[in-house]
């Protein structure tokens, strides 16, 4: 305490502490009679200021505890409630469960039914067997639907994948003339119904013999061609790349090319099966387009068209259970596929809700 | 109206708020469609401004250029040659020599007949066979045909505005390897291109054949389709044994004038239309975060287990269990017969034979299509709304109820707005569900048969659209001017909506 | 092994907005340079220009002697270092450090060589198998520099590298680089906004605002004698306070009166004002806090003054303090000056007289905001206009 003081003050009715330093260099040793020695004993408005604070914090801290404690007792009535809650949804999930999965049960049902080929007024067969595959096989054009259905999965989903990567990558990682306006573009071509294309692309492939029992060759280049239009998804999965891997790849020396191949294609693994299957998954739901490109030639149809046409007004009875028959057919590989590679659906779907 | 600033604003109540809100919105909207105005006067001011600033470069190109260049505005790519580009030289010149074999064989003579559709008519005449012993045989006399002229006169003019393009992109090079030699530069060769093809040019290889597809299979029908709009091709016109003409507005006419057949039929659709996107889209949305909802709610037992039955209806494609389940409630389906059997009812209830019974149907078989789909999109964006609003949330005082409408709706909202307008779209086109549900019957007595086929009450533009073309009289005029219609419609909502949705996300945020 | 220059170089996006104005910088050989500013200065455009990954719009680059406007980043003989490491995340550490020498073909041997190579410098050995997901924040970084260093490249390029790293890995990663620089001895390029980055690792430091270089100089010179308001406040933490106030003259000496405390200016600033014939003016003072005393009353130029905020380092004690003009000050004092008792009073409420020394006294003229002692002559010229264009005439890269 020599060469520093602490003091106070009294200023506008206000004591105010105040800290001196260096003293002694100005002064000397000559100290001043002000100086207080106990310097502890400080009642600096802050410094109360600041306890009183501490002291309410912890008061406060006490106060919560309580609350907590009533909690607990609360949360006794609180986990009663949510058991009945919980109960339920339970039978809720239940019963969906049973509605969402009773159509394709009955259906499995009535295509094992020998005894009648029409519509029935119940669903368990009074006799079981396998005549409506075995017809499906052999007294229907089903085997050529399913295989020109199959062929044009397959087709989509090699070019359909190729078509959209390339539209994606580009118009996600370049910025060129005319970007804005391709885009713009294409959004305003899908507000136009697709079906309107079809009466002109409809005469055009019938003058190269593509339509009626032909149509599936038709109907594979019309699926392909537009197919690029589809890019949204998978664009807005390469925005989510960050372009400085691009960047680090030119400054490795990877022309845009190799920059797609070796750096892109392979870090986008789920949105490319997304897209295959999508593609694979096309041709089998289609309806419109094949209705239209086979022109009401059972030699023309794909599985959708051909199965409808089963169950026309004069069909209806004699080929009901092997429409049945049908449906398992078709269904059974596709849900295989499908919930083999659900992983990667759902996270396509996701990212294309959210992008819009 | 007097704008208030944030606090005055903030000491509204929740009622004024909202009127405050709905005030500014109407008050906008003079003002957002004179930006609009605004936005297409500069559009073409600018557009007229290249237009003139592309003619005094062509000049001035010309004026300054090498004779090589003078030489090229006649055959192009004859600069590229002489600057050593043989590859885009050869390109240009293989170019314009086919555009203009073309122009000459046939090209000109579609273009000609472009503004009649067609003069001559085919006829049929009897006349005496050499086969027959001079026996009279009917003899078709081909004339024009007015769909091939539309559809070639239309690529004529495509092909001439593509060359127009090249001609300039000729030019422009020209003037660029000019400026090249001058600078005493090396001009890039024809290997420089080749490589530039998987490098800096790459995007143009990788849209070239997604773009021609496009183009083809998209823009030239729906050009092709937009302008049959215009002429009266329809059965009876077919083009080859009748010529069609234009007729102008006539069918925008017959559509849309005021109590004809057309219209009310129409009119009728769209509203049914409109109604059915609306319920269809929000039902299913509503519904389906209401299942993911409860399956991600905590104590939920074998969540993965409903999830995998969801999902599977999903897979199964969707035209088998909608052919199904439109038999299952058949007049003598299994519902039905279950019914009757059991004494709840005498008579089968005629599921689809009852206007409003089937709407009701189809929204209901709507929302099982609907809900596994829903339920798995949401159930990824539930997941991502981060826990700690939650508890803040459970801190503050809210209850489940105030929880889900304060916290995961907006969120949800915001986050799949676009998704929701989306899926309003594609239920507009929603082909699939009504027609192999009802195949847009019951039968409207009163307004039903019009436009040569037979429309019902579930029947919405999209399968009015493909009856008509497929129908008895394959309506194509009608067909496209419906098809117009829904592009109008669509169009109209997308530009609403996208203007009502706070601050569109832009692509470049997410990298 | 090469030195980069920069003449005229500009960056305009769109039609007319200007990201980088008339850069002008001799990089020499084995030079450690270091570009720093606030977010948007545009110290990465510029880099990223020399790099290759964005046009030039005019102007030109020279690495080693050769103009390389449009070459391709691969043929500019530059390796880089991303902010967020921008590793391949498909690749294994060894195929990332990799990925350059494979495009090039070089032969598999040579590749294996240079890579573990690179890994023992870096210490990374031991994960050459791993994919990038599977290691910490300071190994993906390590294999981003590793990456960089086994293309033996001429320049190399850092942006940001340290920003995505917590603190504590910063600092040890920053000690690291300064030892990889003596063991790749070449030209570094780095960018950052971290003014402690910069005094530590740049043997020059190149300050940025609004496209404009601001000064360039080594670490102490744009410590000491900054040539403007930016860059005494942007260097230095906590900032340096600055004040309105008015520089007089009074029969030869000195005088500044800031908050309303009349001091005189003596010392060596007092001698270097007189030399340059400095007029009085209105200015803005500037005072680091670590160059402030704490004094008493009885000091004639002590200014008197309120604790806000009293901060303990540990080390030393930050205090925020109004003074009697009302405006805020900083004070940094070494808490090894106080006795315990004194410290423990200095608490919110407290009144305290502090001096600042004329020696680290900084002035700039309160329009240009340029440093009195290093601004051209020309005062008019300075002081009319507002533009920070005029400043980039006296940041000519002085000559080494």
């Amino acid at each position: 305490m020599t060469d520093k003081d602490i003091k106070q003050i009294e200023e506008n009715g206000e004591m105010i502490t105040v800290v001196e330093f260096g003293l002694d260099e100005q002064k000397g040793k000559s100290k001043s009679t002000k100086t207080e020695p106990n310097a502890i004993e400080i009642d600096a408005s802050g410094v109360e200021e600041f306890l009183e604070r501490q002291e309410a914090a912890q008061i406060h801290h006490v106060r919560s505890a309580k609350e907590q404690s009533q909690d607990n007792k609360r949360h006794g009535s609180q986990s009663k409630r949510r058991l009945v809650g919980n109960t339920i949804i339970h039978i809720v999930l239940a019963i969906m469960s049973i509605i969402w999965i009773a159509p394709f049960v009955f259906i499995v049902f009535e295509s094992f039914r020998c005894e009648s080929t029409g519509l029935a007024g119940y669903i368990i067969p009074h006799k079981w067997g396998f005549d409506n595959y075995i017809r499906l096989f052999t007294q229907t054009e089903f085997p050529r639907w399913f295989l020109s259905t199959f062929l044009m999965g397959l087709v989509c989903a090699v070019v359909q994948t190729v078509f959209i990567l390339a539209m994606s990558y580009a118009l996600s990682r370049n910025r060129f003339k005319g970007r804005k306006f391709l885009m713009n573009a294409m959004l305003v071509l899908g507000m136009f119904p697709g079906f309107l294309t079809l009466i002109l692309l409809y005469t055009l492939l019938n003058g190269w013999g593509l339509t009626g029992s032909n149509a599936p060759y038709g109907l594979v280049l019309i699926y392909v061609a537009s197919s690029g239009m589809g890019y949204y998804v998978c664009k807005g999965f390469f925005d989510t790349i960050s372009h400085s891997l691009d960047e680090a790849a030119m400054v490795d020396g990877a022309s845009k090319f190799q920059i797609f191949y070796k750096i892109i294609i392979p870090m986008s693994k789920p949105i490319i099966i997304y897209t295959i299957l999508m593609g694979f998954m096309g041709p089998w739901g289609d309806f419109i387009t094949a209705r239209f490109m086979s022109d009401n030639d059972p030699l023309g149809f794909n599985v959708a068209t051909g199965l409808q046409w089963l169950i026309g007004e004069t069909r209806v009875d004699k080929y009901y259970t092997t429409f049945c028959a049908g449906g398992v057919i078709v269904a059974l590989p596709i849900t295989l596929l499908f919930m083999f590679l659900q992983k990667y659906y759902v996270a396509g779907v996701t990212g294309g809700a959210v992008k819009g | 109206m007097t704008k208030l600033d944030s606090l005055a604003y903030l000491k509204l109540n929740k009622w004024q708020k909202f009127i405050y809100k709905l005030k500014c919105f109407f008050c906008a909207i003079p003002g957002w469609l004179d930006d609009k105005i605004r936005y297409i006067n500069r559009f073409f001011k600018k557009l007229f401004f290249k237009i003139g600033e592309t003619f005094v470069d062509v000049w001035q190109t010309f004026k300054n250029g090498s004779w090589s260049t003078k030489v090229s505005f006649l055959v192009m790519g004859f600069g590229n040659f002489f600057h050593k580009q043989w590859l885009r030289g050869l390109v240009f010149l293989i170019l314009e020599v086919v555009f203009i074999l073309y122009m000459i064989l046939a090209g000109a003579y579609w273009l000609s007949m472009f503004g009649s559709l067609g003069k001559i008519e085919t006829r049929t005449e009897m006349v005496p066979s050499d086969l027959l012993d001079g026996e009279l045989v009917e003899q078709i006399y081909y004339g024009d045909n007015s769909f091939k002229i539309l559809l070639y006169g239309l690529l004529t003019i495509f092909f001439i505005i593509a060359f127009i393009y090249t001609w300039r992109l000729n030019v422009k090079q020209c003037k660029i390897c000019d400026q090249i030699t001058r600078a005493g530069k090396k001009i890039k060769s024809s290997g420089d291109d080749l490589k530039s093809m998987v490098d800096n040019d790459f995007h143009k290889t990788l849209l070239a054949l997604p773009v021609a597809g496009i183009t083809m299979f998209t823009v030239l029908p729906i050009i092709f389709m937009i302008l049959v709009a215009f002429t009266n091709y329809d059965k009876n016109h077919d083009g080859l044994m009748n010529l069609f003409q234009w007729v102008g507005l006539d069918n925008f006419n017959s559509v849309l004038t005021f109590g004809s057949g057309m219209q009310v039929a129409f009119g009728e659709i769209l509203a049914w239309t409109l109604i059915w996107a609306f319920f269809a889209t929000f039902s299913c949305y509503f519904l389906g975060m209401f299942v993911a909802i409860m399956i991600n709610k905590k104590g939920i037992k074998i969540k993965k287990f409903w999830r995998t039955i969801l999902v599977m209806t999903i897979a199964v494609p969707q035209f088998i269990s909608l052919l199904y389940i439109s038999n299952l409630f058949a007049d003598n389906g299994i519902v039905n017969a279950t019914l009757m059997n059991w004494g709840w009812i005498q008579s089968p209830i005629k599921f689809w034979g009852d206007g409003t019974l089937a709407k009701i149907m189809v929204l209901v078989i709507n929302i099982w299509v609907g809900i596994p789909y829903l339920m798995l999109i949401t159930t990824g964006i539930l997941m991502n709304i981060p826990a700690d609003l939650y508890e803040s949330a459970r801190i503050d005082g809210a209850n489940a109820f105030q929880q889900f409408a304060k916290i995961t709706l907006p969120y949800m909202l915001f986050v799949t707005g676009p998704y929701l307008l989306t899926s309003f779209v594609s239920n507009i086109n929603n082909f699939n569900v009504i027609y192999l549900l009802t195949q847009g019957g019951p039968t409207n007595p009163v307004w039903g048969d019009v436009g040569g086929y037979v429309a019902g009450d579930t029947t919405i533009l999209i399968t009015w659209l493909f009856g008509i073309t497929t129908g008895n009289d394959a309506n194509y005029k009608m067909a496209s001017v419906i098809g117009i219609l829904i592009f109008i419609v669509v169009s109209v909502l997308s530009l609403v909506v996208f203007s009502i949705m706070p601050a569109t996300k832009r692509e470049d945020d997410f990298s | 092994m090469a030195s980069v220059k920069l003449t005229n170089v500009k960056k305009i996006y769109g039609k007319n907005t200007v990201a980088v104005h008339d850069f002008n910088l001799d990089i020499a050989d084995k030079e450690f340079i270091v570009f720093v500013g606030p977010s948007g200065c545009g110290k990465s455009t510029t880099l990223r220009m020399i790099a290759g990954l964005e046009d030039i719009s005019e102007g030109t680059v020279e690495i080693d002697g050769r103009v390389v406007n449009d070459l391709l980043p691969k043929d500019r003989g530059i390796a880089m270092v991303f902010q967020n490491y921008a590793l391949y995340p498909h690749l294994t550490v060894f195929e990332n450090m990799a990925f350059s020498l494979r495009l090039k073909k070089v032969d598999n041997d040579e590749i294996y060589k240079r890579v573990t190579e690179a890994a023992e410098v870096l210490g990374i050995t031991e994960y050459l198998t791993r994919r990038p997901r599977e290691l910490s924040g300071g190994q993906r970084q390590r294999v981003a520099i590793g990456r960089a260093m086994v293309r033996d490249s001429k320049v190399f390029l850092m942006d940001e590298p340290l920003s995505n790293l917590d603190a504590k890995l910063r600092n040890q990663m920053r000690a690291e680089i300064i030892l990889l620089r003596k063991k790749i001895n070449t030209t570094f390029i780095y960018v950052t906004h971290d003014q402690t980055e910069a005094m530590t690792l740049g043997d020059r430091i190149v300050i940025m605002k609004d496209g404009y270089i601001m000064q360039v100089g080594s670490p102490s010179q744009v410590f000491e004698m900054p040539d403007n308001l930016f860059v005494a406040e942007f260097i230095g933490a906590p900032k340096m306070n600055t004040v309105h106030t008015a520089l007089e003259l009074e029969d030869g000496k000195y005088y500044v009166s800031p908050f309303g405390v009349k001091m005189p200016v003596d010392g060596d600033k007092g001698e270097a004002l007189k030399e340059k014939g400095v007029e009085a003016q209105d200015i803005i003072l500037g005072v680091r806090p670590e160059h402030i005393t704490l004094s008493n009353s009885k000091n004639p130029c002590a200014v008197p003054c309120q604790i806000r905020v009293n901060e303990m380092m540990g080390s030393e004690l930050h205090l925020h303090v109004t003074t009697p003009t009302d405006e805020p000050l900083v004070i940094r004092v070494p808490t090894v000056d106080i006795l315990p008792n004194q410290l423990a009073a200095l608490v919110p409420g407290v009144r305290i007289y502090v001096t600042f020394r004329s020696k680290v006294m900084h002035f700039f003229n309160a329009q240009s905001e340029l440093n009195l002692l290093t601004m051209p002559d020309s005062t008019e010229e300075a002081t009319t206009k507002e533009s920070p264009a005029e400043t980039d005439e006296q940041v000519q890269p002085e000559n080494k």
